[in-house]
């Protein structure tokens, strides 16, 4: 079975290590904002959500696209021909959960898994984000965050409202106050 | 450039102008980033003299160079002024995420001059910034701040510091908050931006830190993660985080308990790192970290990222308090409030012993947690009598109720939780820091031989110069076991030009006489190198060092050899043929 990345909210620290590593892979510099990956830090309540792309079975970004500059690579990961892109932005606003954006000079990126080996994974010391076949309680967890879709907003409000549902979703979710 | 930023931004809120300037590259190499480079520009910037709360004075904010990148625990950033408690220079440094925020924007550092007319805030997105009202802000505590500010800027990846209704009130003892819990504590640099009429500023920055090898730079960083950041030195950060000290300094003997009289707290197993890890729901870390010492608790409403373990002895066995708990409570308070939690807690226990010993009866009593909480806010407002007089910080109140013989401090500072009663280096540590009291420039608790005199003595002078360059690096105390060999590969992979070890070890030095020369400048000698009363006279109880005192001409004798070590005369004024070593001469007329 094709190994498929996860993150694990409960066990994110918040350090965001893993957009270091994708911008300096990705970008050849530290560039955090251009990193295919986010992480959403609620440091009042202790808390954060990685945003990942879940390289979805039905891909909206895919189907938005005029120009099949998206398309679906032998392990099923949903990967941009720059060569075809045209800059419209509608894979941008089709994606629900905000993790495929556009660069300077209006093409998009996104996560690509690294061509199997990704890069965050390694770097992400408390195991929040690991890449491996499903099980059940992946399935679960996945489903769970896959459920939150926001249909309005740039990718930044999109992934910052996903990890507000999430937190809020989490079990032990810390309550603020004194 | 390579690893920096390039630019410094110029905030002149007299004048309502912000500007930018080139990084002074010619500075860099003596002093690197952070502490040193701030203090470089500092010393240029500001004469010794000044009035740390005038308009006059000025604030540098500085970045180091690995901040922003993936080097291991080094997104801290530092702020240098003079310091409003004790009125030597001083340097207090913070993690969170604000320092890459900033770098990220285009800055390595910020300048602050003037003062505003009324209430503002710095709002800084990218290369767009502004000075903003905040006048209805006033008041408020720093958590609500924070919100605002990222509201303000519409966005909620934006990063903050910010100073509560303490700063605002100058309390001398007043912090900066950033992240919601972690702050820059020491010193009063919330006091600093209060005098500016700056409740905060807040950044967004989208940019981007370049090295010369970025596959050799991360080679070199995964291979000293593995081998020297996760190793069992420094996992304890992980695992446990600071509270594992709680334990580790009772066992030494060295944990200050009942207003620094006993070495050991009986009913530490309320406030250990056991009962953190029964309360505890998560780990944090700043950018960049993988250890993540920052443990979020919750305890019956009550949660915070913390207490660390300074808050946990100051405000807990300091005072006796061992329902962690209600250290939550009063942590999460003077976190909100902007109250250095060190400082508050040690005058907090001193007016406990007030009472004890029938000096004055301010209405608290060790162990006893209601007034201990309800005491925090009306020092931050100065609400009360007793909050007004709680604010003026443990040695003016001591002076006040002719009780110098209890307090313990250093040029005005309350110690923090290290008793040099059972440890020699930890009071000469605290007596010949650049800020006062403090525990972050040499660092002897675990020392095996802690009452000897000459090795203790040694061992402050080498943490000293080492913790210099290292807080100009702003790579974190805990990992432990960095060198100036690891920190040199480092730059020299990244900036593509080579940086030897020794250079570094050098600039470390400097940078330590360059304050001792602002500190000479602003009126201190060897007469301020001291240790307070109490330690010397009164002999700590309970535990391994019961009985101890660090008397009078032990201190001398350490004292003195510390001045022999640094190259300084007997009154502590560094030599001539040393400030030609360090290329500190120029800068001294003396």
């Amino acid at each position: 079975m094709e190994k498929i990345l996860y993150a694990k909210p409960d066990l994110c620290t918040g350090c965001n290590r893993c957009a270091y590593v994708c911008s300096a892979v990705k970008e050849g510099k530290f560039y955090p904002t251009k990193s295919r990956i986010q992480i959403n830090n609620f440091t009042l309540n202790g808390y954060s959500v990685p945003s990942i792309c879940f390289q979805c079975p039905k891909p909206e970004c895919l189907e938005a696209c005029p120009e099949e500059a998206l398309y679906k690579n032998e392990n099923e990961v949903v990967r941009v021909d720059r060569e075809k892109c045209n800059g419209c932005g509608n894979c941008v606003t089709a994606c629900p959960y905000g993790m495929i954006e556009q660069d300077a000079a209006a093409l998009a990126y996104k996560c690509d898994y690294c061509g199997g080996d990704p890069a965050c994974v390694k770097e992400c010391a408390p195991g929040a984000i690991v890449f491996r076949a499903e099980d059940k309680e992946l399935r679960k967890l996945r489903g769970l965050q896959m459920k939150q879709r926001i249909e309005s907003g740039n990718p930044d409000q999109k992934r910052h409202q996903v990890g507000l549902n999430l937190m809020s979703l989490h079990k032990g979710s810390p309550k603020t106050g004194i | 450039m390579k690893l920096y930023a390039g630019k410094i931004l110029v905030v002149d809120l007299t004048n309502k102008k912000v500007s930018t300037e080139p990084l002074r590259e010619d500075w860099l190499k003596g002093y690197w980033g952070c502490w040193g480079l701030a203090l470089r520009y500092y010393w240029e910037l500001v004469s010794p003299d000044i009035d740390p709360l005038s308009p006059q004075n000025v604030i540098v904010i500085m970045t180091g160079p690995f901040c922003g990148t993936l080097v291991p625990t080094t997104s801290r950033f530092c702020l240098v002024s003079k310091s409003p408690q004790t009125g030597t220079i001083f340097e207090t440094n913070t993690g969170g995420a604000f320092g890459p925020e900033l770098k990220f924007a285009g800055y390595d550092g910020i300048i602050i001059k003037g003062q505003a007319d009324i209430l503002s805030y710095v709002k800084i997105q990218d290369d767009q910034v502004s000075l903003e009202s905040a006048e209805s802000l006033a008041g408020k505590g720093i958590f609500e701040t924070e919100k605002w500010l990222k509201d303000a800027m519409g966005s909620p990846d934006a990063k903050t510091m910010g100073i509560g209704p303490a700063g605002e009130n100058l309390i001398k003892y007043a912090c900066i908050g950033t992240e919601s819990y972690r702050q820059m504590g020491r010193g009063g640099a919330g006091a600093l931006f209060g005098s500016k009429n700056l409740k905060g500023i807040v950044c967004r920055g989208t940019g981007s830190i370049s090295v010369a090898d970025m596959p050799a730079f991360l080679e070199k960083i995964t291979q000293h993660k593995e081998a020297n950041v996760l190793t069992d030195a420094n996992l304890w950060a992980s695992t446990d985080g600071t509270p594992i000290l709680v334990e580790a300094m009772n066992e030494a003997g060295i944990l200050p308990t009942r207003n620094f009289t006993y070495g050991v707290f009986d009913n530490r197993s309320g406030i250990n790192s056991d009962a953190i890890k029964a309360a505890k729901r998560g780990d944090r870390a700043c950018s960049s970290c993988p250890l993540a010492c920052g443990k979020f608790t919750h305890i019956n409403g009550a949660e915070m990222e913390g207490p660390e373990y300074e808050t946990l002895c100051l405000a807990g066995s300091n005072c006796e308090i061992d329902d962690l708990e209600q250290v939550i409570r009063f942590n999460r308070l003077c976190d909100d409030l902007g109250l250095d939690t060190i400082s508050c807690g040690n005058i907090v226990g001193l007016a406990m012993e007030l009472a004890e010993k029938g000096r004055h009866d301010f209405g608290l009593r060790f162990g006893q947690p209601k007034a201990y909480l309800e005491v925090v806010s009306e020092i931050a407002m100065l609400s009360t009598q007793r909050g007004q007089e709680l604010a003026l910080g443990a040695k003016k109140l001591a002076e006040k109720y002719q009780a110098l013989d209890l307090v313990a401090d250093a040029k005005g500072m309350e110690y923090p939780a290290y008793e040099p009663r059972g440890n020699y280096g930890m009071g000469l540590a605290y007596a010949t820091s650049e800020r006062g009291a403090c525990h972050l420039r040499a660092f002897t608790a675990f020392s095996d031989a802690p009452l000897d005199v000459e090795t203790q003595t040694q061992k402050v002078v080498e943490g000293q110069n080492f913790n210099a360059i290292k807080w100009s690096m702003c790579v974190c105390d805990f990992w432990g076991s960095v060198t100036h060999e690891i920190m040199a590969e480092l730059l020299t992979v990244a900036l593509g030009v080579t940086v030897t070890p020794d250079e570094l070890a050098l600039a470390g030095e400097r940078i330590w006489n360059l304050t001792r020369l602002f500190n000479l400048g602003a009126g201190f000698t060897s007469k301020d190198d001291v240790l307070p009363e109490k330690i010397m006279n009164q002999p700590l109880e309970k535990g391994p060092h019961a009985g101890n005192v660090f008397k009078k001409e032990d201190f001398e004798t350490s004292k003195n050899r510390y001045y022999q070590l640094r190259g300084w005369d007997e009154k502590g004024v560094p030599s001539r043929e040393k400030l030609k070593q360090l290329g500190l001469d120029q800068l001294w007329h003396r």
